[in-house]
């Protein structure tokens, strides 16, 4: 019997887990100001949990979603109110604020069953809207437009007290969401997911209940949003409607767009390469460049995002993770490789 | 024995008055490294160019004349776009890897609130937050010892307005139009204060950042029959309500707060805004007090556009007395702890832009009263003493 990834080639797998566990002890030792590196690294990696549910929804299902960062801020604001509200450990925060959010999902999944494509886009957008005013209208618990705190998060008796702490945290379920993500994918269900993505018609015929996959794609990109929104909020340790504007929603779509839609590594090449990239690398040149441009240093950040999706949608639409895969053919083909194959 | 006391005596006069020459981060023999989060490319952009310009025509004036101690004062600024998760990577930037000496004029309230588990954890000092949210001096908030707030808050700015409306026409009908977010949030505290105090109600209505449209706040005033109305917005919202309003022949007695004592909002309004009126809580840059005649006299020198002079481009410059006040009294070898206790010192202190401000251990509250301009032939002119 054939195994599950037998096609696969999952050595280095074992090796990137040990880099990732390592990395920090490497930028450590690299740079005094390791600590804001990682910072950087632990938004990403909380982008990448979100991001990887989100492709699970656009990427594998084919529905648009411009609501994921309102899901972000239901598990983050709902993960602040159980730990530090209710009183429940952080540890049973983790399992109940990602079904609380899953929920969500699945009821904005009723809507997905009668409309599609830039129609359910906006009604995801609208979904957002509504999240925020509610958000200010419960105040009470909310702490509403000013804004909530929330405390250090304690894993089974382990304070996670800073940036160094919360890599390893957040990086051990960066590696069990891609883990489970993969599952779906090469699972019955996620073959029912793409069935969908690719005609919805055929996959009816097949016997796929349309209705029934669709909810259950929003309700699994709302867990994985929702775990995404409780690291966020004990990372964050203060949230506000403007931490989740519709902006960041916007942005987690470029991210997957970036790194190749329909891909989980693409999801997480995507995230990586935009989190990077507006920190370190676009400062690094802004101020120096957009004198010659005439444009502001603020707007300039806003000018190279918008080249880049430009430039991705014309010449790369597979993404980052189409680049790779279209790099590994030619090499393992070199020198037999027509360059009209892969152009 | 002579000779033991004595020698206790030296050694303690010795070490008491020899200071701490440990390094500080940002500090050098020759440079001062402040740090600055402004919005440089979100909704309040052209805030985030005034504000800095102001403060760095200050500090440049500093600097000339040898600066603080001999150390020239560099400000870097950093963007977050109004968001505060972007506010936190940028404060994160400045303390960690450009390793600044405090943090100082972030712009907005919830970026500001978003640093307080950073001021914590690293103990850098935030001078002058660009928030007139109250709850930036609230000593029993986290990291409220770290924080030194300049301004007036809009929950006392909304009750000194009530007030004022209130000795003058004690049958005002008082509508408040306020920003649904933390900046409303504060101006309905003071809303709610004044109609305690007066036994009153104040007719509510909400608008969204952003927002361009007031006509339905602005006839639902009209029918609620308010003779003034309130406008906590910043230049676009109080001169699109009153023109509103013009087109519906509805004339009550319109008020803003202080971001919206913009030179902008007398030139844009035209007619319609004289006799508009806003609080302030700082020497209206026209005026002869000795900050505003230093703040002209550099703008001059430096040509500065006519159209960059106004609140927000005098205000970063204001707030930079304070920073610099705060770094000298941080003495010569200055550490971040001498930072805030210089700060704590100040006691009815002069500035020259602000009215006297007295920080302590348990206030740092910064300026507690305020004064009323009203718009008279496009200009501003104030119309009352300093009140509380």
């Amino acid at each position: 019997m054939k195994g599950r990834y037998q096609d696969e080639n999952l050595k280095w797998i074992p090796i990137l887990i040990i880099a990732i566990y390592l990395f920090p002890f490497l930028i450590k030792n690299a740079t005094f100001s390791y600590k804001y590196y990682l910072y950087i690294l632990n938004m990403a990696g909380i982008y990448i949990i979100l991001t990887v549910g989100l492709d699970l929804l656009s990427g594998f299902t084919g529905l648009m979603s411009l609501g994921h960062a309102a899901f972000l801020a239901i598990g983050a604001y709902t993960s602040a109110i159980l730990v530090d509200q209710v009183g429940l450990p952080f540890e049973l925060s983790l399992i109940i604020t990602p079904l609380i959010v899953g929920i969500f999902g699945f009821l904005i999944g009723f809507p997905a069953l009668r409309i599609k494509g830039m129609y359910l886009g906006l009604t995801t957008m609208g979904f957002g809207f509504i999240v925020k005013r509610l958000i200010i209208a419960l105040r009470e618990w909310t702490g509403g437009s000013a804004g909530l705190q929330v405390s250090k998060a304690s894993f089974f008796g382990i304070s996670i007290k800073n940036d160094w702490d919360n890599y390893f945290l957040i990086y051990t379920f960066v590696i069990l969401a891609v883990i489970i993500a993969r599952r779906i994918v090469q699972s019955k269900l996620g073959r029912a997911f793409m069935a969908i993505r690719d005609s919805e018609q055929a996959a009816q015929a097949s016997g796929i209940h349309l209705a029934k996959y669709k909810m259950i794609a929003f309700f699994i990109s709302g867990m994985f949003a929702g775990f995404a929104g409780v690291l966020f909020a004990h990372t964050s340790h203060f949230i506000s409607t403007d931490h989740f504007d519709i902006s960041l929603s916007i942005f987690f779509i470029v991210m997957v767009l970036v790194g190749g839609i329909g891909s989980i590594y693409g999801a997480v090449l995507g995230t990586l390469f935009i989190v990077l990239m507006e920190n370190m690398f676009i400062p690094l040149f802004k101020d120096g460049l957009s004198q010659y441009m005439h444009i502001e240093a603020g707007e300039f950040q806003v000018f190279i995002f918008g080249l880049i999706m430009l430039l991705f949608i014309i010449f790369q639409p597979q993404g980052l993770y189409g680049m790779w895969l279209k790099m590994r053919i030619y090499w393992k083909l070199f020198p037999f490789n027509p360059r009209k194959r892969f152009t | 024995m002579k000779r033991i006391v004595s020698i206790i005596i030296l050694s303690t006069l010795f070490w008491t008055g020899c200071e701490n020459r440990e390094g500080s981060p940002g500090i050098t023999d020759t440079e001062i490294l402040i740090g600055n989060i402004q919005d440089l490319s979100g909704p309040i952009k052209e805030l985030g160019l005034l504000i800095p310009a102001g403060s760095n025509m200050y500090l440049d004036y500093i600097n000339e004349q040898g600066g603080v101690h001999g150390r020239q004062i560099k400000m870097l600024v950093e963007d977050h776009q109004y968001n505060p998760q972007k506010s936190v990577v940028a404060a994160k930037k400045l303390i960690e890897k450009d390793q600044v000496f405090c943090l100082y004029n972030v712009v907005g309230t919830s970026p500001a609130e978003a640093l307080r588990p950073i001021l914590e954890e690293s103990g850098v000092p935030l001078i002058a937050p660009a928030t007139m949210s109250s709850s930036m001096a609230d000593m029993s908030r986290q990291a409220a010892q770290y924080i030194f707030h300049t301004d007036a808050g809009y929950d006392l700015q909304t009750r000194v307005l009530i007030d004022y409306i209130l000795e003058n026409n004690p049958d005002a009908v008082i509508g408040l139009c306020y920003q649904d977010d933390d900046y409303g949030a504060n101006a309905l505290q003071g809303c709610a204060e004044a109609e305690s105090n007066h036994s009153i109600s104040v007719q509510k209505e909400a608008f969204q950042r952003g927002a361009t449209d007031f006509v339905g706040q602005t006839m639902n005033f009209m029918k609620g029959g308010c003779t003034d109305v309130i406008i906590g917005g910043i230049v676009r919202e109080p001169v699109t309500i009153m023109k509103t309003a013009q087109a519906m022949n509805y004339k009550p007695n319109f008020y803003g707060l202080i971001p919206t004592v913009d030179p902008r909002v007398g030139l844009l309004a035209g007619e319609v805004g004289e006799g508009f009126i806003a609080p302030y809580h700082a020497y209206y840059p026209d005026s002869d007090e000795s900050g505003p005649t230093l703040y002209r006299e550099l703008c001059d020198k430096n040509n500065v556009p006519a159209k960059m002079r106004g609140i927000y481009h005098y205000y970063g410059f204001a707030t930079a007395h304070v920073l610099v006040e705060g770094l000298r009294r941080a003495g010569k070898f200055p550490t971040r702890e001498r930072l805030i206790k210089g700060l704590e010192t100040l006691n009815n202190w002069e500035s020259g832009v602000f009215p006297p401000i007295t920080y302590s251990r348990n206030d740092h509250t910064g300026v507690e009263s305020l004064y009323l301009l009203q718009l008279q032939g496009g200009k501003q002119i104030a119309i009352t003493d300093w009140r509380d």
